[in-house]
């Protein structure tokens, strides 16, 4: 693994850190506890076929992480064992000290699809994790008001989601998962199914987010760019089984505009992560 | 029959302007035209009445008779309904049973399909043999005939929940139960409705034929009577009010249907949203 630059969430641009030993990785100072998520030699084999391939990373709390690789190559498969949806072959899977066997309270998951349910109209499905979690509904009204106005849905609440246009539903569906307020975040590829202009507004609107609501998050892509404009750091997987062929640390500065798309550093952490990826499907 | 039913709402309901009688114009018109060209022929060619009455001479048997056929007319319906009522009840526990045990569903639910071949009319005589006349048979021959596709539908309804669907629930910590109420059971609803409304026109068929066999009252004894008596006007005035009454039952379900199934495309209320 090679790391480009290590910067975590440094707010000054160019301030340069270096040294890469996971367990020293330097976090926010209000975070007691540095490491969020531990994967140790995780694996999956689907009848025979290895899909998985010993997978280790740690992923500090509040950080932004993407899972990068084309597609079919098992990232989305990874993401579901971290979620606790699919039980790993080999491996242990560590959130917050406790071994993931089923899925968490405080994980929540935004899918590719926004898989809302048609009958519930937005506010109800927003509130649907509560009642799944048996939480008294009325405490998390206010909170659902306001996590639909952070997406800009605050008029939308008494809609159903057949009225929501694409974009529009999978921003519920990412309110959904933040509702009962989890630490953690898993998005698999959740503005893949989204038109280009749709998806660069959202991407906006995730950081947004992020930042507001300080939420370890792991994003898994097959976009390039998107993970680039999105993560602190890039795990870059590689194809069948899946293995991290690379450990890239995005050093752009935040807060993030789109314009940073088209600069030069930018363009820099692209280029290299395509030659990466090419090198490791080669 | 149902299918009739189910074309005719359909091309009122999707009707541009969402004015559910709109698309109905034409065939009104067509039936009317029919009535008409019935009605000279039967007058021009003198064709006795026993035969084929006008319709003019069914509406004034209609109308004159009215009290006899509304006793007949109403105690059917009552079984006609009651029967409705119980095969939805008990196909949609069946339903449910065979969601949650799947040595039920693996046991029993070939054996139902397969005991379909049986002609259920065909029972109606046995019926007799052990429950007597009355009341009774009829009303289990009709629940017998309409229980099927009501349980064949919730099973289908309750099965066909997408697995992303599952996957979202269980990611969100649902457990059996609530995954079941909240996301099968509603899913399950526009499945009930379409078994209902074919459970519907079966029943009315179970209940009339165990009233021609076993019974000494309702719509289908009045009409196997009139027929014994030669009244063809009166055997078609019972018809028809069976008819008329099966179309507002089928009438009656698709407003409820709309009330419960109210997330479905419905032209009226959809609103259009940019990003």
């Amino acid at each position: 693994m090679t790391a480009l630059v290590l910067a975590d969430q440094d707010p000054i641009p160019g301030a340069q850190r270096t040294g890469l030993v996971e367990s020293s990785r330097p976090i926010r100072e209000e975070c007691i506890d540095p490491i969020t998520l531990q994967l140790t030699n995780v694996g999956k084999v689907f009848d025979q076929l290895e899909a998985i391939r010993s997978i280790s990373l740690s992923v500090a709390k509040g950080e932004f992480v993407s899972l990068l690789g084309p597609s079919g190559c098992g990232k989305s498969t990874l993401l579901m064992m971290i979620g606790g949806l699919i039980a790993p072959t080999s491996g242990d899977i560590i959130i917050e000290g406790g071994k993931v066997l089923r899925p968490r309270a405080d994980v929540g998951v935004v899918f590719q699809t926004p898989t809302l349910l048609p009958w519930r109209s937005v506010l109800d499905n927003v509130l649907l994790p509560v009642e799944f979690l048996k939480l008294p509904r009325k405490d998390f009204i206010d909170r659902a008001h306001s996590l639909l106005k952070m997406v800009k849905l605050e008029d939308f609440a008494g809609a159903l989601p057949r009225q929501l246009s694409g974009g529009m539903r999978q921003r519920v569906s990412i309110c959904r998962a933040l509702i009962n307020d989890p630490s953690t975040l898993l998005m698999d590829e959740p503005f893949s199914a989204l038109d280009a202009f749709t998806r660069d507004e959202m991407s906006v609107d995730l950081l947004r987010i992020w930042q507001t609501y300080r939420k370890t998050i792991i994003f898994v892509t097959h976009s390039i760019r998107e993970a680039v404009f999105l993560s602190d750091r890039i795990f870059v997987l590689g194809k069948r089984p899946a293995t991290v062929i690379e450990e890239v640390d995005v050093e752009l500065p935040r807060p993030r505009c789109l314009e940073m798309m088209e600069e030069n550093g930018f363009n820099q952490y692209v280029r290299h992560l395509r030659r990466s990826i090419e090198a490791g499907h080669a | 029959m149902s299918a009739i039913f189910a074309a005719a709402s359909r091309l009122a309901m999707h009707d541009e302007k969402g004015n559910a009688f709109d698309g109905l114009y034409a065939p009104t018109a067509i039936v009317v035209l029919m009535l008409a060209i019935w009605e000279v022929l039967v007058r021009a060619l003198h064709v006795n009445s026993v035969i084929l009455p006008p319709p003019s001479e069914i509406m004034e048997t209609l109308i004159e008779r009215r009290g006899l056929l509304i006793d007949h007319l109403s105690s059917s319906l009552i079984l006609i309904g009651s029967g409705l009522i119980l095969s939805v009840v008990g196909g949609v526990s069946v339903a449910i049973a065979f969601t949650f045990s799947r040595r039920l569903r693996e046991g029993v639910y070939p054996l139902l399909i397969i005991s379909q071949v049986v002609p259920k009319v065909a029972i109606a005589p046995l019926f007799i043999v052990w429950f007597g006349t009355g009341t009774l048979p009829c009303l289990l021959l009709g629940f017998l005939i309409a229980f099927f596709p009501m349980t064949i539908n919730s099973v289908l309804g309750f099965q066909s929940v997408d697995e992303e669907s599952y996957r979202m629930a269980r990611a969100f910590m649902g457990s059996k139960w609530q995954i079941f109420w909240k996301v099968q059971f509603p899913n399950a609803l526009p499945y009930m409705f379409s078994g209902m409304k074919i459970s519907l026109t079966l029943v009315i068929i179970g209940d009339v034929v165990s009233e021609f066999v076993a019974s000494q009252e309702g719509i289908g004894y009045l009409i196997k009577l009139a027929g014994g008596l030669l009244d063809t006007p009166l055997m078609m005035a019972a018809i028809t009010a069976l008819s008329l009454s099966g179309l507002i039952l089928y009438w009656i379900i698709s407003k409820i249907e709309r009330r419960f199934v109210y997330w479905q495309v419905d032209p009226d209320s959809i609103v259009g949203v940019g990003n």
